[in-house]
C-alpha cells in the first residue's frame, strides 16, 4: 500500500516537474524563471533482515522496499531573484516523509511551511498477553494464566511513536531595521512506549505493558527586532501548549490469584493497577533583550525574560480498588487538582570591551531563578499503589536560583599568540526540602591561541573549578514531606551519602586542538581533551569521573577530482562510585561499614569516519563513498573492600559484590554510489547501503516476558543484531 | 547575497554591492585585480585580513535575531571567523551557506567528539537528518551556557519533550533542575541516552534502606531490579507523577 502511495506521488511530483520543465523551456513562467531538480527511483534489498530484528535499523526511518522520491527541489524565481517561491520534499509516502514550501521577496518577507514525520520505533520484537479493549487498558483473563504463558504470547509488530511536525514561519522586513517574525509548530505523536505497572512494595511484582501515546505539542513564538548600528532590541513571546488525549493506564495484575513463583502477598494483591500519564500543561515565555556598542570598542548585551508553566490537570483518584478506597478516610483528596505554578526569571548582562589593543575584556552574569509556585498539598494518605496505604505525607515544591558570572581579559601578546586568562563563578541556592541549600563553585580559566604559521593554529585551554557546598543535610527531604512516620529518616538516605550534583568537588579540565591547513586543500585537525572529577568528600555515591577524548579529522583534496574526508575519535569516560548495602532488621537499618561496595564503571568508544568524492570521468561519471564505524565496550566492576559478615546470611548474600558481564555494541554504516551524468541535465545513480548492528546487553539479549523464579512480566523486547543490504537505483534531473 | 545587493540594494550600504563586504575596490582594480591586492578585505581561512576585521563586515548587517549575542560569545572571544563556519561565494550546503555539506560535518570540524557521539547506537535523529546541531545550538550566541537557544538546559528539552515539563505533584528535583544529570543529549551507548548503566545510574544518588542498595547481579532475587529497563521498570514515571499516591514516581 505504502509503495502505491509513494509511487504515485512520484508521478505527481515528475508531473509537476515536467509542466514546469515545459513551461521554463518555452518561456519564463508569469515572469519567474524556473528551476530545480528531482531525484527519483527505487530501492530493494539484498539481505533484507527479518521484521523482529529490524526495530535499530528503522529506528527513525522508514526503509520499505519500493519506489521512492529521494528528493525534489522545485524554485520559481524573478530574474533579479526578488521574488521567490520553493517547493519540495523527500520520501512521499514513507512514514519519513518531508515537505517544504517557502515563498518570499529576498531582504523583505519569507513565508515557510514544513512538514515533516519522524517514526521513533523502539521494539519489534516485544510480547504481550494482554488485550487492550481500549487504548491504555490491558486485559488479561480470569483466573490469570500461569506466568510461563507469557512467554507463549503474540508479538507485536512494533512498539514505537511516529512524531508529525508541522511548522509555519513568517519573517518580515518592515524594514531593514525591522524584522517581525511569527512562528507556529505543531509537533502530533502517536503511538506507544513500554511503561511498567507496578503491583506493590519492591517485594511484588510488575507487569510491563504499552504507554499509550496520543500527544500534541502546539509551540507559537512571535519576534520583534530592532537594529541600528548602536543598538540593537528585540522582543519575543512564547506560548508552548502541551495535550495529552490521555490522562491513566490500566493493566491486570498477572499474579492475582495465581501461583508460584507469584508470592501470596503478589497472588492477593490488586487484581488491576492504575498509574498516571504526563498531565496537560502549557508555558508563557516573554523575554526582552538588546545590545549596545559603547565607545571604547565596549558592547554590552542584556535579556530579562520571564516565564510561566502552567499545569492544573485533574488528579486520578488515590485508588481503583474499591476495598481499600472504602477502608479509610485519609485517601479523599485535599483538592482536585495542583494548580501547578512554576514562574522563572532570567537576567543575563554581557560587557565586552577592547579599549585598547591588543587586550579584550569580557564580563558576564547570569541569574535563573525557578520558582515553583505550586500549592503545597499534605495527603492524610496515599495508595503508593492499589494494595496498601502510605501514611501522611507532604508534596513539596523545589525552587532554585542559580547564577553564573565570569571575567575574563584576552591579550595577543603577539600577532600570532593569544593569551585569555579569566576567572568564574557559579551559585546554586535550593530550596531547603533538598540536602545542599548553598553551593559556590569557582572556576579559572587560561587558554592559548597561538597562529605561528599560516597553516598551523593551535589552541590550549586549563579550566580548574571547585565546589564548595555549605552543609549537607541528608534528612532534607524527609523532614519536610514526611508526616506522622519517624521511622522514615531512619530508613532514609545514608548519611555518607553526597549526591553527585549537589557535593564538594574538585574539578580539572584541559582541552586542546591544533589545526593544520595548507590552503584550501588540506586540513587536518588533531583534538584531546581531559577531564578530572573528584568528589573528594562523597564517602558514598559518585566519587570519581575521568574522561579522556582523542580524535583527528582530516579534509584533503589531493586532485581536483578528488576529495577525501576521514576521522577517528577514542572516548573513555571512567565513573567510581560507592555504595552500602542497607538492609533493615524490623524497623531498624543495619548500616555495616563491611556491606559497603564499589562500583567502578567504564564507558570504551571508538568512532571512525571516511568519505571519498571522486569524478572518476569528469562531469560524466562520480563516485562517492561514505562509511561511519562506532563500537562500545561498557563494564561495570564490582566489588566489595571487606567480605560482608555482618548481617544474615541472605543479608550478607545480598551485599556481596556480583560480576556485571560487559555491554558492547558496534554499528558499520557504509553508502556508496555511482553517479553517471548521461545528459546534460541527466544523472542516473547506482546507490549501494550496508549497515550492521551488533548488540551485546545481557540484561535484553535473552529476555523472555517471563523468567523463571520471577513473578514480574515484561515485554521481553531486545534490540536485535542485524545486518542490510540495500540497493538503489534514481535518475535525477535538474534543470535551471 | 550578492545578486541582491547589486539588483535591489535596500539602503545605502547594500548598494556598494561587492564593496559592502570587501571594501573600497579601486586600487584593487587600479593595480589589475589578484588575490590580496589592493588592500581588499579578503575572507578565506589564511587571509591576512583580521578575524575580528572579517567579522565586523559580517555583523554590519547580521547583528538581529539569532546573532544579537555574537559579540562575547564563545565562539567569537576565541576568534571564530563567521568565514570558519560559512562559505558566501561558494555553494557548499543547501541552506545556510555552511563550509561544509551539513551541519554536523560544519561543527564536527572542532567538535570532534560531539559528532562521534551522534553515531552511539542511543542518540537522536541528526544522523537520519532529522534534526540538526541548531535544533538546540544557536553557534551565534545565546544567553545560556553552552550556546543553548533557550532560556535554559531543560527548557531546550521540553521543546519537543514538553510532558516532561510539569509541574508535576510529585518532583524528582534532579529531573527538573538539569536533564543531563542523567541524560547526554549528544549520543550514549547506554539507552535512552543516558549517562551511565542503569541500575548504577540511579544507585549514586539512592543509597536508601532496603532495594536501592543492592549490589545486584544475575541471581534470580536481582533479576527484577535489573533485566529490561531495571529501576524504571517499578519506577515509571521518574521524571514526575500527577497521581496523588506517586511520591515513588511508580503511579
Amino acid at each position: 500500500m505504502r509503495e502505491y502511495r509513494a509511487a504515485w506521488l512520484i508521478v505527481l511530483a515528475l508531473c509537476v516537474v515536467d509542466a514546469a520543465h515545459t513551461a521554463s523551456a518555452q518561456t519564463q513562467l508569469g515572469g519567474f524563471n524556473v528551476e530545480g531538480d528531482v531525484e527519483a527511483g527505487g530501492r530493494f534489498y539484498i539481505d533484507r533482515p527479518p521484521p523482529k530484528d529490524r526495530a535499530k535499523l528503522e529506528e527513525y526511518r522508514d526503509l520499505t522496499p519500493g519506489p521512492v522520491l529521494f528528493g525534489l527541489n522545485l524554485r520559481l524565481l524573478r530574474p533579479d531573484e526578488s521574488l521567490y517561491a520553493e517547493f519540495g520534499g523527500s520520501k512521499w509516502g514513507y512514514s519519513d516523509q518531508d515537505y517544504y514550501l517557502s515563498v518570499g521577496r529576498l531582504g523583505t518577507w519569507q513565508f515557510d511551511f514544513l512538514w515533516d514525520q519522524t517514526p521513533h520505533v523502539i521494539s519489534t520484537d516485544a510480547r504481550l498477553l494482554a488485550t487492550q479493549p481500549e487504548r491504555g487498558v490491558f486485559v488479561l483473563p480470569t483466573p490469570r494464566p500461569p506466568l510461563p504463558a507469557h512467554n507463549s504470547a503474540p508479538f507485536i509488530d512494533e512498539i514505537g511513536v511516529r512524531w508529525d511536525k508541522a511548522a509555519m514561519r513568517f519573517n518580515y522586513s518592515v524594514t531593514p531595521n525591522l524584522d517581525l517574525s511569527a512562528e507556529y509548530t505543531r509537533t502530533r505523536k502517536e503511538g506507544d512506549k513500554p511503561m511498567g505497572m507496578a503491583f506493590g512494595s519492591p517485594g511484588n511484582n510488575f507487569y510491563e505493558v504499552l504507554q499509550p501515546i496520543e500527544q500534541t505539542i502546539h509551540d507559537f513564538r512571535v519576534r520583534l527586532a530592532f537594529s541600528d548600528p548602536l543598538y540593537q532590541l528585540q522582543f519575543q513571546y512564547g506560548l508552548s501548549v502541551f495535550e495529552n488525549d490521555l490522562t491513566r493506564i490500566r493493566a491486570d495484575n498477572p499474579c492475582f490469584g495465581n501461583v508460584a513463583p507469584c508470592s501470596g502477598s503478589d497472588a492477593t494483591g490488586p487484581a488491576t493497577g492504575q498509574s498516571s500519564l504526563p498531565p496537560s500543561n502549557m508555558a508563557h515565555s516573554l523575554s526582552a533583550a538588546g545590545g549596545v556598542n559603547l565607545p571604547m570598542r565596549t558592547r554590552i548585551n542584556g535579556n530579562f525574560a520571564w516565564g510561566l508553566q502552567l499545569q492544573n490537570d485533574a488528579f486520578l483518584p488515590q485508588t481503583i480498588n474499591p476495598v481499600l478506597a472504602a477502608s479509610t478516610p485519609d485517601l479523599a483528596l485535599p483538592r482536585n487538582s495542583l494548580n501547578g505554578n512554576v514562574q522563572t526569571w532570567l537576567i543575563y548582562l554581557s560587557a565586552t570591551s577592547r579599549p585598547f589593543d591588543p587586550v579584550t575584556f569580557g564580563l558576564r552574569y547570569r541569574f535563573y531563578d525557578f520558582s515553583d509556585n505550586s500549592d503545597t498539598m499534605t495527603f492524610p494518605g496515599e495508595a503508593v499503589n492499589d494494595r496498601s496505604i502510605d501514611p501522611a505525607r507532604r508534596a513539596l515544591r523545589f525552587s532554585y536560583q542559580k547564577q553564573n558570572a565570569d571575567l575574563d581579559a584576552r591579550t595577543r601578546l603577539l600577532d600570532s599568540l593569544a593569551l585569555t586568562t579569566g576567572v568564574g563563578w557559579e551559585r546554586w541556592d535550593r530550596s531547603d526540602h533538598r540536602e545542599v541549600p548553598v553551593s559556590n563553585e569557582y572556576f579559572a580559566k587560561v587558554a592559548l591561541d597561538a597562529t605561528p604559521t599560516e597553516w598551523l593554529l593551535a589552541r590550549v585551554a586549563y579550566t580548574p573549578s571547585f565546589r564548595r557546598i555549605n552543609e549537607y543535610n541528608t534528612f532534607a527531604h524527609a523532614e519536610h514531606s514526611v508526616l506522622e512516620d519517624p521511622g522514615a529518616a531512619l530508613a532514609g538516605q545514608s548519611v555518607l551519602l553526597r549526591k553527585f550534583d549537589e557535593s564538594d568537588r574538585n574539578r580539572q579540565k584541559v582541552e586542546g586542538q591544533l589545526q593544520i591547513g595548507l590552503g584550501d586543500f588540506f586540513t587536518l585537525t588533531p583534538t584531546a581533551a581531559y577531564y578530572w572529577d573528584d568528589y573528594y568528600n562523597s564517602a558514598l555515591g559518585l566519587q570519581e569521573a575521568t574522561g579522556y577524548t582523542a580524535g583527528i579529522d582530516l579534509t584533503w583534496r589531493p586532485h581536483e577530482r578528488v576529495s577525501v574526508s576521514s576521522g577517528y575519535t577514542y572516548e573513555q569516560l571512567f565513573q567510581k562510585m560507592g555504595s552500602r548495602s542497607r538492609p533493615v532488621n524490623g524497623t531498624v537499618p543495619l548500616d555495616a561499614p563491611d556491606f559497603d561496595w564499589i562500583s567502578d564503571i567504564q564507558d570504551t568508544v571508538h568512532t571512525v569516519y571516511a568519505g571519498l568524492k571522486a569524478a572518476l570521468i569528469p562531469k560524466v561519471l562520480d563516485l562517492r563513498i561514505d562509511m561511519n564505524y562506532s563500537t562500545s565496550l561498557g563494564r561495570v566492576e564490582t566489588r566489595n573492600p571487606t567480605a560482608p559478615v555482618s548481617g544474615t546470611a541472605a543479608q550478607n548474600n545480598s551485599a556481596k559484590a556480583q560480576r556485571f558481564p560487559a555491554f558492547e555494541d558496534s554499528l558499520v554504516h557504509l553508502e556508496a554510489a555511482l553517479i553517471y551524468h548521461f545528459l546534460k541535465n541527466w544523472s542516473a545513480k547506482a546507490g549501494y547501503m550496508f549497515e550492521m548492528f551488533d548488540n551485546n546487553d545481557w540484561r535484553t539479549n535473552t529476555l523472555n516476558p517471563f523468567v523463571p523464579g520471577v513473578s514480574s512480566i515484561w515485554l521481553g523486547n531486545n534490540l536485535r543484531d542485524y545486518t542490510a543490504h540495500m540497493m538503489g537505483l534514481s535518475v535525477s534531473y535538474h534543470f535551471k | 547575497m550578492g545578486r541582491l545587493f547589486l539588483h535591489r540594494p535596500r539602503n545605502t550600504t547594500e548598494s556598494l554591492g561587492c564593496e559592502t563586504c570587501h571594501g573600497p575596490g579601486q586600487k584593487h582594480v587600479e593595480a589589475g585585480g589578484g588575490k590580496g591586492v589592493g588592500g581588499l578585505i579578503t575572507f578565506a581561512k589564511n587571509d591576512k585580513t583580521p578575524v575580528e576585521q572579517r567579522n565586523a563586515m559580517c555583523t554590519t548587517c547580521h547583528s538581529k535575531g539569532p546573532h544579537l549575542f555574537w559579540k562575547g560569545s564563545a565562539h567569537e572571544s576565541r576568534d571564530v571567523g563567521c568565514t570558519g563556519c560559512h562559505k558566501v561565494m561558494e555553494e557548499v550546503s543547501p541552506r545556510a551557506q555552511l563550509a561544509r555539506a551539513t551541519e554536523i560535518e560544519t561543527c564536527g570540524t572542532c567538535h570532534l567528539q560531539k559528532r562521534a557521539q551522534q553515531m552511539r547506537s542511543s542518540h537522536m535523529p541528526l544522523r537520519e537528518g532529522k534534526m540538526t546541531c541548531t535544533s538546540c545550538h544557536n553557534p551565534h550566541g545565546t544567553v545560556t551556557p553552552s550556546l543553548l537557544k533557550e532560556v535554559s538546559l531543560n527548557n531546550t528539552c521540553y521543546t519537543c519533550h514538553a510532558e516532561k515539563r510539569g509541574p508535576f505533584l510529585w518532583t524528582h528535583p534532579p529531573v527538573s533542575e538539569n536533564c543531563a544529570n542523567c541524560h547526554d543529549p549528544h549520543g550514549s551507548n547506554h539507552e535512552n541516552m543516558l549517562k551511565v548503566a542503569k541500575p548504577r545510574l540511579c544507585q549514586q544518588c539512592h543509597i536508601e534502606t532496603r532495594h536501592p542498595t543492592n549490589p545486584y547481579g544475575r541471581d534470580t532475587g536481582s533479576l527484577k531490579f535489573v533485566l529490561g529497563r531495571s529501576c524504571v521498570s517499578c519506577h515509571a514515571n521518574i521524571h514526575g507523577s500527577n497521581h496523588p499516591g506517586g511520591f515513588a514516581f511508580t503511579r
